[in-house]
């Protein structure tokens, strides 16, 4: 009964304009999506093939930026970096947060409730605050590293090279995959996994040849997500790279910005460009893959149990996972920053004990600026938060079972605005609003912060929305056409009601990135309106850095304590 | 004087807000000023001194003048040049004040045509080093110093001046491998400008990147970082650190060693100027005086931390203790001309290749 | 008056035709079935009335008013033909309680609450739902589903109503029984029904005409005597019952009579439009129709009892004739061997 071939569009009837004019929201939304998009991508395409900035009178065309960084040696070792440090992050990231997205959500694993929030943590946590709390735990002179030379003699471990950034990388973005993972597996009716059990699969087999591959789209998606980010790994890298000059990406830009005096946007925006370029065949590979994913499960009419499945004596090992990963993911790098936020010096032959203190967090209280910023940056989360979620949602639906070129677009189009680093992301998104007459009156608002936010995060929210969307029956939907309703009451009465997980999912996601966001919004700033991702920031450069670790550990445990009230009580990400 | 003034200050506040008397020693016609910037009634600023840093002194001028709001945006002064001249060249009107560390880049906006002419009634009290075409002033006196681990480094491992800091790290190149830092030269510009200035000065040059290379040293763009590092013990040694930070760091941190090195000192001085499409010019007038006045200053060189670059104050940190305790060895880097040299693309490249170069001992 | 037709209609997925030209009429208070095998487009044809697919050519009109027309480009959207769908799966809304996934209909119409309450509640009282108005789908078992997706269809009353495979999804016992009462339902309140359906046996009981489809064009329509007893094609024939089957070849034909002759065996049968003497022909005799007779005579057969299979109210004869495989029924069991077979001349269809 698919309706693939042919698909209906609300097209037709007596009159012409009204055929259009119900086209129009959705090509309305399109088009939206596409200049907000478009809008700071062609500045920075434009200001690559540039000899100086783009309001400068001085400037030529030309491709001397291009030039300039291909013959630069620092941007290959930094391209073939970053390239490294992303894919072993990917690989790591996804089997790990697929493994344990079917723990939590197909397994009858104790505790659930009270672990989700904490598998959350490393997303709310700004890189660079994390990185530096590695630095402290278990850098050269941490304090796990010096229990481990009393233990073994010397550190098994190099903190500053690039295998550890991979992992560390890897492991702190397992949240993100696990999102994905587990709106997908939410979806996949039991019966699959009890036939594998019958036929004689441990649940690791059952998770591996069943329930994993059936949500192979969501996991392709999160990979080519995950890489991006790994692209665009800026706080991380800084912190952890510097010290033995592994340049990445961002890094290199960092180091572009200054390294002929005055900042080079050309230069910048060059790297940029070339990495845009990697989006498209990325994005190809990823549709080719998928092109077979037209068996994937979704909810039919009939409404189906969930029964979970027992892990018996792989609970152990599940345990043991979980453990492992939550002990070097969240554990250390938090006891690194708890330790530096009440200490006043630390490191070799350091008495933690005598160097105990509480005039860190006193300094965070004392600056009204400081709390000031949480509840901000709280504020925005949530408010900015849905409505990022609800512009996500309108496209969406414009997006919504239609396979046509419009969709494609739509496909490349989110991508991109995050292969842009953050550092030059920013800038655009200043220039757009300084140089396009219509949109400078909201520069100083915080709609301004909003939309940048929402256009650099597209894919990433919007994925577990359409996701979503994907798994409402069409049948739903026609049964609500046969009794009368028009598009827009189906999408309201009906589709909507049926995604909320999704749409809660895509908030929390949401959230958790407005929580450490810094560079996209940073030139939109104004004061008021400070956040916490641009206050940690300031305070870094500052050099107070005791007191970015106690106001980080305040954030931390504030949002986690509103998280697992969340989830506990109203939003549930499970039904 | 100085009470008495703020005291006459506060009641004539109190009666006639708008008419406000100017401050003892000023033109007679300030009193307009003041006036025309109580009706702006607000001053915005761009600034790379944190807010909390500023706040001693953003209070302290609403106690003088509680008519004009202090819009404090703190960013680095990469982000803060950004948005300056994108801003001005889209017309749309930028900061009234741009009060940065890089003076390189302050220099440059001078230059462009970017800044309002002012001769500030306290322009006379500067050294003439920290004036710039009566467009932009100096208004700190912040040394480069040397940072070591106390626990660490003893006795005559403690560099002492510059030629010591490169003896110390050639000879004893195994205790401080990889434990020697200072800035990246290519993402620092503070860091860039100083080491112009140490080849300037420090004919013995060459031996200390020498040195660098040979300990593998490690370079950073942010100095709490190196501060982070020298403390805990990862590295032992920090070169050119900038001080007000530095001190007040060493203050209650025990593990943290400030020297000031004898031979020579630099001296960076937080560049102010105001914008020439300032929307309140007249409030920017009353800021930038305030900054440079005595009031001003003396706060600057005790509750901010900084350090004063007036020698009639008397404060915790000011230039005069410094030029008292190393006399004619204090290096200012001058607000002029000189220091946008190295903003020349093909010069800069050349001298960040030469210093590749001499880190492998290869010149 | 009719309330529905539809007129050479096409319809094509892409470049692969469904639909080749297919017309029916469907006037008030009648049950029609839609049969055929998979793939046959019954279905597509039932979603093409509903608006839930395009045609490229043809019409269809519901009442006397036209909501498709391929030549002028009227397409009236589904949820504008004012038709009550009762989906396979039953695709009732999981959010929505039962009352809600019933009363969404007349709120679309915007009738008054307390009207609606009154209508809602009618609905479920015929169908016996009305203890179940704020259960959830999830908590409700197949038939149940299956009568909450027509409450949902009839309570606005549409002109027609379309049902696709209403019964496939019940087990076998409950399926009799619902075939009756469906039927029932429908002629009470005078409505006029399209069914799609893959089971003769449910289409002979509940419809007044059937139409057969095949490879998307019309096969055959008639009343259900019809279609079983006087089939015009093989296909139809052998669609319509179980049957026997025999090959052989047509030596003769006279007076409507054909002369079917296989191998070892001659019988005389009703000649079939399609039969013609000199020609390979197909004979086709209802299990019913074939009787085990007491010995040899005209038009009798003899065969090898393979098995007997017992069905509780008869016994079913399996038998071989040479490559042949005839079945028969009985009352009794039979000795193994070899039994005679009469096939009734008007019976066995030539074709």
């Amino acid at each position: 009964m698919a309706t693939v071939a042919s698909p209906r569009a609300s097209v037709g009837g007596a009159s012409g304009a009204a055929a259009w004019l119900a086209q129009a929201p959705r090509a309305l939304t399109i088009i939206v999506t596409a200049a907000a998009v478009f809008a700071p991508l062609s500045l920075i395409l434009y200001q690559s093939v540039l000899s100086a900035p783009f309001f400068d009178v001085r400037k030529t065309l030309g491709l001397e930026a291009y030039e300039f960084i291909f013959a630069d040696p620092d941007f290959w070792q930094a391209l073939l970096n970053s390239v490294l440090i992303a894919a072993g992050m990917t690989l790591i990231a996804v089997p790990l947060g697929a493994v344990l997205a079917f723990v939590m959500e197909r397994t009858d694993f104790p505790g659930k409730r009270w672990i989700e929030p904490m598998l959350l943590v490393p997303s709310f946590v700004s890189p660079m605050v994390l990185s530096f709390g590695y630095v402290v735990a278990a850098g050269p002179v941490g304090f796990y590293s010096v229990w481990a030379t009393e233990l073994f003699g010397g550190i098994p471990w190099g903190l500053y090279s690039l295998p550890a950034m991979a992992v560390i990388a890897g492991l702190t973005h397992v949240p993100n995959v696990y999102i994905y993972a587990s709106s997908a597996l939410k979806s996949l009716g039991s019966d699959v996994e009890e036939a594998a059990r019958v036929v004689g699969a441990s649940p690791f087999r059952v998770a591996v040849t069943v329930s994993l591959p059936l949500i192979m789209p969501a996991l392709l998606f999160s990979a080519v997500l995950v890489f991006f980010l790994g692209i665009e790994l800026f706080g991380l890298p800084l912190v952890l790279g510097d010290p033995e000059g592994h340049l990445v990406l961002s890094t290199y830009l960092y180091k572009l910005t200054n390294k002929l005096g005055t900042p080079s946007y050309h230069l910048m925006a060059a790297v940029a460009i070339c990495i845009v370029a990697m989006t498209f065949p990325l994005v190809l590979l990823q549709r080719k893959l998928l092109q077979n994913a037209r068996k994937y499960a979704t909810i039919k009419g009939k409404a189906g149990r969930i029964r979970e499945l027992p892990l018996g004596k792989w609970k152990w090992l599940a345990v043991g996972l979980l453990g492992f990963w939550l002990f070097v993911s969240v554990v250390v790098p938090l006891s690194g920053i708890a330790l530096r936020a009440f200490v006043n010096n630390w490191g070799f032959g350091v008495s933690l004990v005598e160097a105990f203190t509480l005039d860190n967090f006193r300094a965070v209280f004392d600056e009204p600026t400081h709390v000031r910023a949480i509840w901000n940056t709280i504020l925005i989360g949530t408010v900015g938060g849905a409505i990022t979620v609800a512009c996500y949602t309108a496209i969406g639906f414009a997006t919504h079972r239609r396979n046509d070129g419009w969709s494609r677009v739509v496909d490349y189009l989110v991508l991109v605005p995050r292969a842009v680093p953050g550092l030059l992301i920013g800038l655009a998104f200043l220039w757009v609003f300084l140089f396009f007459p219509p949109l400078t009156p909201l520069r100083q608002t915080i709609f301004s912060m909003c939309l940048a936010y929402t256009v650099v995060w597209l894919a990433y929210g919007m994925r577990l929305v359409s996701s979503s969307l994907m798994q409402v029956s069409t049948e739903l939907e026609e049964a609500a056409r046969t009794v009368g309703a028009s598009r827009g009451r189906i999408s309201r009465d009906i589709t909507l009601p049926l995604i909320r997980h999704g749409l809660i999912g895509s908030w929390l996601l949401v959230f958790m990135i407005f929580e450490r966001e810094y560079s996209t919004g940073v030139y939109l700033l104004a004061p008021g309106t400070e956040v916490i991702g641009a206050q940690l920031v300031s305070l870094w450069q500052g050099g107070a850095i005791d007191v970015v670790a106690a106001l980080s550990l305040i954030n931390i445990v504030l949002v986690f304590i509103g998280l697992a009230f969340a989830l506990r009580f109203g939003v549930k990400l499970r039904d | 004087m100085y009470p008495k003034l703020a005291a006459f200050a506060l009641v004539v506040t109190s009666w006639a807000a708008f008419a406000q008397s100017p401050p003892a020693g000023y033109p007679a016609d300030y009193a307009q000023t003041i006036a025309a910037a109580n009706k702006e009634g607000k001053v915005v600023i761009y600034s790379a001194l944190d807010t909390k840093a500023a706040q001693p002194l953003i209070k302290d001028f609403n106690a003088l003048y509680p008519n004009v709001k202090v819009e404090y945006n703190d960013m680095n002064s990469t982000e803060m040049y950004n948005r300056f001249i994108a801003e001005a060249a889209s017309g749309q009107g930028s900061a009234d004040v741009m009060w940065s560390s890089a003076m390189d880049l302050q220099v440059k906006l001078v230059d462009d045509g970017q800044a309002m002419a002012y001769t500030s009634p306290e322009a006379a009290k500067l050294p003439t080093w920290a004036v710039y075409k009566n467009q932009a002033y100096g208004t700190t006196y912040e040394p480069a110093v040397f940072i070591y681990n106390k626990r660490l480094v003893t006795g005559d491992e403690i560099p002492q001046d510059h030629a010591a800091f490169a003896k110390i790290i050639n000879t004893k190149t195994d205790k401080f491998k990889g434990k020697v830092t200072t800035y990246d030269i290519e993402k620092s510009g503070v860091g860039f400008m100083f080491v112009v200035q140490d080849t300037k000065f420090f004919p013995g040059m060459k031996d200390l990147e020498k040195g660098f290379g040979a300990t593998s040293y490690k370079v950073y763009s942010s100095t709490g970082n190196m501060l982070e590092k020298v403390s805990s013990g990862e590295h032992l040694l920090g070169y050119n650190v900038l001080g007000s930070y530095a001190l007040v760091r060493a203050k209650k941190d025990p593990n943290l060693g400030v020297v000031l090195p004898k031979d020579y000192t630099l001296v960076l001085s937080r560049v102010m100027f105001i914008g020439k499409q300032a929307k309140n010019p007249n409030a920017a007038k009353l800021w930038t005086d305030y900054v440079l006045s005595q009031r001003g200053q003396k706060l600057i060189g005790s509750d901010v931390e900084l350090f004063s670059i007036r020698n009639d104050v008397d404060a915790e940190y000011t230039a005069a203790s410094l030029n008292k305790q190393l006399g004619s060895n204090v290096k200012p880097i001058p607000v002029s001309a000189e220091i946008v040299t190295y903003l020349d693309q093909k010069k800069r490249l050349e001298f960040l290749s030469n210093w590749k170069a001499a880190l492998t001992g290869t010149k | 008056m009719a309330e529905l037709t539809v007129e050479n209609l096409h319809l094509k997925y892409g470049d692969n035709p469904i639909l080749k030209g297919v017309a029916l009429t469907l006037n008030r208070g009648e049950v029609v079935s839609l049969l055929g095998p998979s793939g046959s487009g019954k279905t597509t044809l039932l979603r093409a009335v509903a608006g839930l697919e395009v045609p490229h050519e043809g019409s269809i009109k519901i009442a006397d008013k036209v909501v498709f027309n391929g030549a002028n480009g009227i397409d009236t959207p589904a949820e504008g033909r004012n038709l009550g769908l009762v989906f396979q799966s039953y695709a009732l809304w999981p959010h929505k309680t039962v009352y809600d996934n019933v009363a969404y209909g007349l709120k679309l119409r915007k009738i008054a609450g307390s009207d609606v309450k009154k209508r809602v509640n009618d609905a479920l009282a015929q169908l016996s739902l009305d203890h179940l108005a704020e259960r959830f789908p999830h908590q409700l078992s197949g038939g149940q589903q299956q009568r909450v997706a027509l409450a949902r269809a009839l309570v606005y009353n549409p002109p027609v109503i379309l049902l696709d495979e209403p019964l496939s999804n019940l087990d076998a016992k409950l399926r009799e029984e619902a075939r009756a009462w469906l039927r029932e339902l429908i002629v009470r309140m005078q409505l006029s029904a399209l069914c799609v359906t893959h089971d003769q046996g449910e289409a002979l009981a509940m419809s007044d005409r059937i139409l057969l489809l095949n490879g998307g064009k019309i096969e055959q329509q008639g009343t259900p005597q019809q279609m079983y007893s006087n089939p015009e094609s093989l296909f139809t024939a052998d669609f319509m019952g179980s049957n026997n089957r025999l090959t052989g070849r047509i030596v003769e034909i006279s007076n409507g009579s054909a002369l079917l002759e296989g191998t070892g065996w001659k019988l005389w049968g009703a000649a079939k439009s399609s039969a013609k003497s000199g020609t390979p022909g197909v004979g086709m005799i209802r299990l019913e129709r074939i009787r085990i007779a007491a010995g040899p005579g005209d038009n009798h057969l003899a065969a090898d009892l393979t098995t007997s299979m017992y069905l509780g109210d008869k016994w079913e004869h399996l038998f071989a004739l040479g490559e042949e495989r005839l079945r028969a029924y009985g009352d009794r069991p039979l000795s193994t061997g070899q039994h005679w077979l009469e096939v009734p001349k008007s019976e066995l269809w030539v074709f």
